[in-house]
């Protein structure tokens, strides 16, 4: 029972082991740390989500691969994982994030659309004929009401807020070359640095635009925000997340 | 005077349809002295006024179509109907009592509209229904009641006086006239009332309310009257009921006119506001009870539902 | 006979200079019967947000519960108070989901929002039955005496008002339309809400 593999419970989700565990629960985590490596950092004026971009051979097309997504225009996910996996919760948080401004009129705030991707998360680690999600997220945006926000969300469908946190095949290491980097005041421009140096703890081949993505949060200014509803007569907001160009983080890079 | 219905009653025969159209040709020397001197009235001269109508087989059924919102209540020709009007008959004579308030819809086209119209000096007839039919037929019939003084040297009777307007409007009937009065005078018999409309009604009684408030009318009415009752005691009865009807219907209201007819002719008694009187009461006048009319002023801080005006502000505000 | 009209009644909000106003009459009548001289049209939603529901007297009630059920959730979801631009955008979206079987309801919406720099930005919202936003810059009305209201309210109203002469503004606007309406009147209500209060007066009106 007590076996490697989990033993007669490992196959079924909805129930407990004796020790308490939803050993697929496990088994998803398992998948997250075999992923590549991504990390999130909240700076003083904005945070930064980036992720190393490996693919299996170099006849694949890596333009196509988009780990860092646009939700809506004040929040980013990045992830590590099962790529198709990552898909389908975007999917699911872009809708939401429509429904959402559907609703009331502005895109949700970060904590809003966590909770909600939390929650399709959770209904997969409690529903028959399911599978846990095989992917970790960090989940980076901005809102009027709580500024500067950074989420983590697990297969279990947990999650919490983070300072700076990293998932992935190389999370432990990272996190700990984090905790001796961090410091509250730290700018934007320092965290992206210090993302591209954590990245490059344990990296494996080269560093440049194609390997790497990196998303940005910026927090507007207070005339930016005074100057009326963000985005004006568009009604469309003026967006304070966004991705990184391939020349930017070039630029970056070779700072 | 049945002429008009002679005319068109019924019947569609061309040979009768090709009569009538040649009448109307006939007619229309005395009908342009309608629309000129003699204040409207120029045709007296040669009977009971006559009226263009439409030239179709069937005047009635087709001024029904368009006027009538009874058979179509999106017709064009809207009628007002929001009123309440009262008279009773009383030891001391008839009183008479009539909310101002005109609408058109939802809209209070006026609040100042005489709804008692002075016949003669011993003559009052109430409107309800259409202001124009209202007025112009009852203005007519105190012309048709000086000619009866004229030529039998006395006053017409309320009877007579009432028939004739009744006999009137009846050769109109599914045209489209719209009203619902009272005639109220005092003649040998002492004082009378009779109810008039303008589907041939015709009524002999005491007490009578017409209008969308009347049944609020008449529900004070009915509870205060009494044959007995003494002038100050009846005038404040037909105010009251008067005010009930203002407060409760949506469309009456504004102020109150008050008649008395004695035996020596009508008197008017007052105008009165129905706001005034809900809050202030009639003031220093007969049969006033000293206070507002007001149900919450009746009450206050008799009822844990209705505390004290010290538990919620209110603040005066003058319109 | 129009819906609204069954049982009357009507509401306007307006904005002054760091203020706004809403006001209602207190009439609930069936058809031409005035039933009730204290029937509420008003709810505030949070300190600084007011809404005011004329129309079908069951659907002020059943709209009034499901705004508070709404309201409710959202602020223990987001932990924060809704905004009244997010509230206009609540109302007209519960209101679209009934496009096909609407509540009689014209809202009116008056509140004060947050400015960025900390300080507060009046706000007035009126919706037809069906959701469609009007957001004015000067007064919005609504209910069975909205024709007249606007005509009143256009030629009493100037910008920046100051509390005392916008409820004086508001009231007279009120009390003078409904006295031109068969079925709004029997007295009102008015609500002024500023930074630091809200001062709300029931006014007497005309009784007929």
């Amino acid at each position: 029972m007590a076996s490697a593999d989990g033993g007669a419970y490992s196959y079924s989700l909805t129930v407990f082991s004796p020790s308490g565990k939803l050993v697929q629960i496990e088994h998803a985590l398992a998948a997250v740390s075999q992923g590549t490596t991504s990390l999130g950092i909240k700076a003083s004026n904005g945070i930064v989500i980036a992720t190393e971009k490996k693919s299996s051979s170099i006849l694949i097309d890596d333009s196509m691969i988009e780990k860092v997504a646009v939700v809506c225009p004040n929040i980013g996910i990045v992830y590590s994982g099962m790529g198709p996996d990552f898909r389908v919760l975007i999917a699911r948080a872009r809708k939401s994030a429509q429904a959402y401004w559907k609703m009331y009129g502005e895109y949700p705030p970060a904590r809003v659309l966590t909770q909600e991707i939390a929650t399709v998360m959770q209904q997969a680690t409690q529903s028959g004929g399911v599978r846990p999600y095989g992917v970790s997220l960090l989940v980076a945006g901005w809102d009027s009401h709580r500024g500067p926000s950074l989420f983590q969300v697990d297969p279990s469908g947990s999650f919490w807020a983070w300072k700076a946190s990293a998932i992935g095949k190389n999370m432990v290491n990272a996190k700990t070359f984090l905790e001796k980097r961090y410091n509250d005041d730290i700018s934007l421009e320092d965290a992206i640095h210090t993302a591209l140096l954590t990245l490059k703890e344990g990296f494996e081949g080269q560093m440049t635009e194609k390997t790497i993505e990196i998303g940005v949060v910026t927090v507007p200014t207070l005339e930016e925000l005074e100057a009326g509803k963000i985005g004006g007569e568009t009604g469309r907001p003026k967006p304070t997340f966004r991705k990184l160009s391939e020349e930017e983080v070039r630029d970056y890079l070779a700072l | 005077m049945n002429t008009f219905v002679q005319r068109f009653a019924g019947s569609s025969a061309s040979k009768e349809l090709l009569a009538g159209n040649a009448s109307i040709t006939e007619d229309e020397d005395f009908s342009d002295a309608a629309w000129g001197s003699e204040a409207g009235f120029g045709s007296l001269a040669r009977g009971v006024p006559s009226f263009m109508v439409p030239s179709v087989p069937d005047p009635a059924s087709f001024l029904r179509l368009h006027t009538d919102d009874h058979a179509d209540p999106s017709c064009r020709i809207k009628i007002q109907h929001g009123t309440t009007t009262l008279a009773f008959r009383f030891q001391g004579g008839v009183i008479v009592a009539v909310d101002s308030r005109a609408t058109a819809g939802s809209y209070v086209a006026s609040g100042t509209v005489k709804k008692v119209i002075e016949i003669n000096p011993y003559l009052l007839g109430t409107m309800a229904g259409g202001a124009a039919d209202c007025q112009y037929w009852e203005t007519y019939l105190g012309m048709h009641c000086r000619l009866h003084e004229l030529r039998n040297r006395e006053r017409i009777s309320v009877s007579a006086a009432s028939k004739y307007l009744s006999n009137l409007v009846y050769s109109y009937k599914g045209m489209g006239l719209s009203m619902g009065t009272m005639i109220c005078g005092w003649d040998k018999t002492g004082p009378a009332v009779f109810y008039v409309d303008s589907d041939g009604t015709r009524l002999k009684g005491d007490l009578f309310s017409v209008g969308s408030g009347s049944t609020f009318a008449y529900g004070v009415l009915d509870q205060g009257y009494r044959w007995d009752l003494s002038d100050e005691e009846a005038q404040e009865l037909g105010r009251r009921s008067i005010y009930a009807a203002g407060h409760r219907d949506a469309f009456s209201g504004n102020t109150c006119n008050l008649y008395h007819v004695k035996e020596n002719g009508w008197e008017f008694i007052g105008n009165y506001d129905i706001t005034t009187l809900h809050y202030d009461g009639p003031g220093n006048v007969a049969g006033s009870p000293g206070h507002g009319y007001g149900y919450d002023l009746r009450v206050e801080g008799h009822s844990s539902a209705n505390p004290p005006p010290a538990a919620a502000p209110v603040v005066a505000a003058q319109a | 006979m129009s819906i609204m009209e069954y049982n009357g009644g009507s509401v306007i909000a307006m904005v002054g200079k760091d203020c706004v106003a809403i006001a209602s009459d207190l009439r609930l009548g069936n058809q031409a019967l005035s039933i009730s001289s204290n029937f509420q049209k008003i709810f505030p939603v949070t300190d600084r947000i007011y809404l005011g529901l004329p129309g079908l007297a069951t659907d002020v009630t059943t709209l009034r519960e499901r705004f508070r059920y709404r309201v409710n959730m959202y602020t223990i979801k987001e932990e924060r108070e809704i905004e009244p631009e997010t509230f206009a955008h609540l109302v007209s979206s519960t209101l679209y989901e009934h496009r096909f079987g609407q509540y009689f309801i014209e809202p009116v919406i008056a509140g004060l929002s947050k400015t960025p720099s900390g300080g507060v930005k009046p706000f007035i919202a009126a919706t037809d039955i069906i959701g469609c936003l009007n957001f004015a810059k000067d007064f919005v009305v609504a209910g069975t005496a909205s024709s007249k209201l606007f005509g009143v309210a256009e030629g009493l109203w100037e910008p920046d008002l100051e509390p005392e002469d916008l409820f004086e503004t508001i009231s007279q606007s009120l009390l003078n339309a409904v006295d031109r309406d068969a079925f709004s009147g029997w007295g009102a209500i008015v609500h002024v809400i500023t930074k630091d209060k809200v001062t709300t007066r029931t006014l007497k009106g005309r009784m007929d």
